[in-house]
């Protein structure tokens, strides 16, 4: 069954790439709800149940990593696998938002297999309805 | 050393344009246009170095790279809307691709949210120096990046 997914960006314009691109990836989505910052994701997580979240670092008001922070502090939020989208190259950076439970990391520009990739083990794809976890955690980032 | 800095900006520049909206660059550069409204983005990196890149570009450029990020056409009312948005978000990736290339992955680097500005007249390309400032057209149109190291001990 398809599942809904969080989008967590304050540009509205890699919002809709981010959709097209899990689409064109022949990702098993299903609705996609979107945030401009944490605040906002923390708000829409009250209303829905996603299983993914897909979280920009650097966000107005609340961002990625603070956001990261909180709903690992959250018992009802915690398990909830976040990915990072963002355009971050240290290497320091990233081992942090590993140490602090993201899920994967994917760096802007990105192409459609690498979202594919760290998002098939968490949602499947379409095209061949294979949902085959093939990546270690490792692999991911 | 701000040369290469700039030879770096343009490289990555044009590499994430044709990576992200398939739009290519060349040195010669177009005539911009009597009236054209011009913008600026900026956006400040923060690290071991800091410094700011700006881009400028026309209006109309705007609203095409909008376009091909968006995969529709720049005519749509959502390539106008999103126009500014979308050269915002340009300008953060290409930043960070920046401080990676010209500083290496070891360091933190934290990227300002970009900022973006009417200009109240066309740049002036005759300062383009090469050094601080690069002037090249994209997609026939003529754009303009200027990197600056931020020195805090400078009197």
């Amino acid at each position: 069954m398809p599942q809904d997914v969080l989008i967590v960006d304050d540009s509205a314009t890699i919002r809709q790439m981010v959709k097209k691109t899990m689409a064109i990836a022949g990702l098993d989505v299903g609705k996609i709800h979107e945030a401009a910052n944490g605040i906002e994701a923390l708000a829409r997580l009250n209303d829905h149940t996603v299983a993914v979240m897909l979280v920009d670092i650097n966000m107005p008001t609340m961002n990625g990593i603070q956001l990261l922070t909180r709903m690992k502090e959250n018992d009802r939020l915690k398990d909830i696998p976040i990915v990072i989208v963002s355009t971050e190259g240290s290497k320091e950076r990233i081992e942090q938002l590993e140490s602090i439970g993201a899920f994967g990391y994917v760096r802007k520009p990105f192409q459609p297999e690498q979202l594919r990739d760290v998002l098939k083990p968490l949602l499947g794809v379409r095209d061949n309805g294979s949902t085959e976890n093939s990546n270690t955690d490792d692999d991911l980032f | 050393m701000e040369v290469q800095k700039t030879a770096t900006l343009t490289t990555i520049f044009s590499e994430v344009l044709a990576n992200l909206a398939f739009m290519f660059t060349d040195e010669e550069t177009a005539e911009p246009s009597a009236g054209d409204l011009w913008l600026e983005t900026t956006i400040r990196y923060d690290g071991t170095t800091k410094g700011t890149l700006a881009f400028r570009c026309t209006r109309e450029f705007s609203i095409l790279l909008a376009a091909n990020l968006l995969g529709i056409d720049p005519r749509d009312i959502h390539a106008e809307s999103q126009a500014d948005d979308a050269v915002k978000e340009f300008m953060n990736i290409v930043c960070g691709q920046f401080v990676t290339a010209s500083y290496g992955s070891n360091d933190v680097f934290n990227l300002s949210i970009p900022k973006i500005r009417e200009l109240p007249e066309t740049p002036d390309f005759s300062q383009d120096d090469g050094i601080t400032t690069s002037t090249l057209s994209a997609d026939d149109h003529r754009v303009q990046l200027a990197h600056e190291t931020i020195d805090d001990d400078a009197p």
